[in-house]
């Protein structure tokens, strides 16, 4: 897991952030971990496919995610709903999907899969052995969002999903 | 009369978004479509005047959606609204027969411009 990779979703996050939320996120202490693992109560997750391949989670906690959701649908939202929950889910395709966009900058072509929302802590998400980067992003009263990434570069040249 | 709209992407959140700003500025949005399969079917039997069209779907992408709606309509008006901007992206929605591309986040200002671009051209 090349630290290179980390730049392009950073920047995508705080990018998108600005302007979904208004709020210009405070990029914290980068983590290291043996594997893609989430503490958070809502995630969202990306598949990449490309020249690099792997996942990247957004993680949040239940309230963040309410908050937020609030925040793009426009009006206080108390249940974390099919709305909230497709809120959450495209804010992670809109940062994956201008990650792929500073990616490619680099020379680096890759492709991003619909997002998935997994709901409920301590859940390991892949069985591949990637270790994942952490960037934690503090949102102002919003809450803390934190970007998992597990990205390795392509190791079969077969089978390229569009 | 209002012009047509079909819109197409997976997410409740954006078709919801995209409906408010379009109804918003005098337009219908007659259909709203999951996936790229929905919207070519969609795009037959509504026949609207234009198309919002996401890339990064399940069951079908919204490229591989423009092409299939191009064979059965060359003079399809459908304009991309993807998180994906690289230049590949953009060339191959082109190629595929789309005639613009927006990137997600938006402005909502934008995306009445580019729609109304699409169906006055
Ligand atoms: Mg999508």
């Amino acid at each position: 897991m090349k630290v290179q990779y980390v730049a392009p979703f950073a920047e995508a996050a705080i990018n998108v952030c600005q302007m979904v939320l208004g709020t210009t996120p405070e990029r914290g202490q980068l983590a290291a971990r043996p594997q893609l693992f989430t503490s958070e109560q809502v995630n969202i997750v990306c598949g990449i496919v490309g020249n690099v391949e792997g996942l990247v989670l957004y993680g949040l906690s239940g309230s963040t995610a309410l908050r937020i959701a609030s925040a793009m649908v426009g009006q206080k939202m108390v249940i974390f709903d099919q709305l909230a929950a497709s809120a959450i889910a495209e804010l992670g395709n809109m940062i994956s999907g201008n990650s792929a966009s500073l990616l490619a900058q680099q020379g680096i072509k890759c492709d991003i899969t619909p997002p998935t929302l997994i709901r409920g802590t301590k859940v390991k998400i892949s069985t591949l052995d990637i270790p994942a980067l952490v960037v934690p992003l503090k949102l102002g009263d919003l809450g803390s969002l934190e970007v998992n990434i597990s990205l390795q570069e392509r190791q079969h040249h077969n089978g390229l999903a569009a | 009369m209002s012009k047509r709209i079909l819109v197409a992407d997976d997410a409740l959140f954006m078709r919801a978004t995209l409906k408010a700003i379009l109804t918003g500025n005098g337009f219908e949005v007659v259909g709203e479509a999951t996936n790229g399969q929905e919207a070519v079917e969609l795009y037959q039997s509504l026949k609207p005047d234009g198309v919002t069209m996401d890339i990064t779907m399940p069951v079908m992408d919204g490229i591989s959606a423009v092409a299939k709606i191009k064979e059965i309509d060359p003079n399809a008006r459908i304009m991309m609204v993807s998180a994906m901007g690289q230049k590949d992206m953009v060339l191959q929605a082109i190629q595929a027969g789309a005639r613009d591309f927006l990137i997600k986040p938006f402005q909502p200002d934008n995306v009445v411009e580019k729609v109304n671009n699409l169906i006055a051209a």
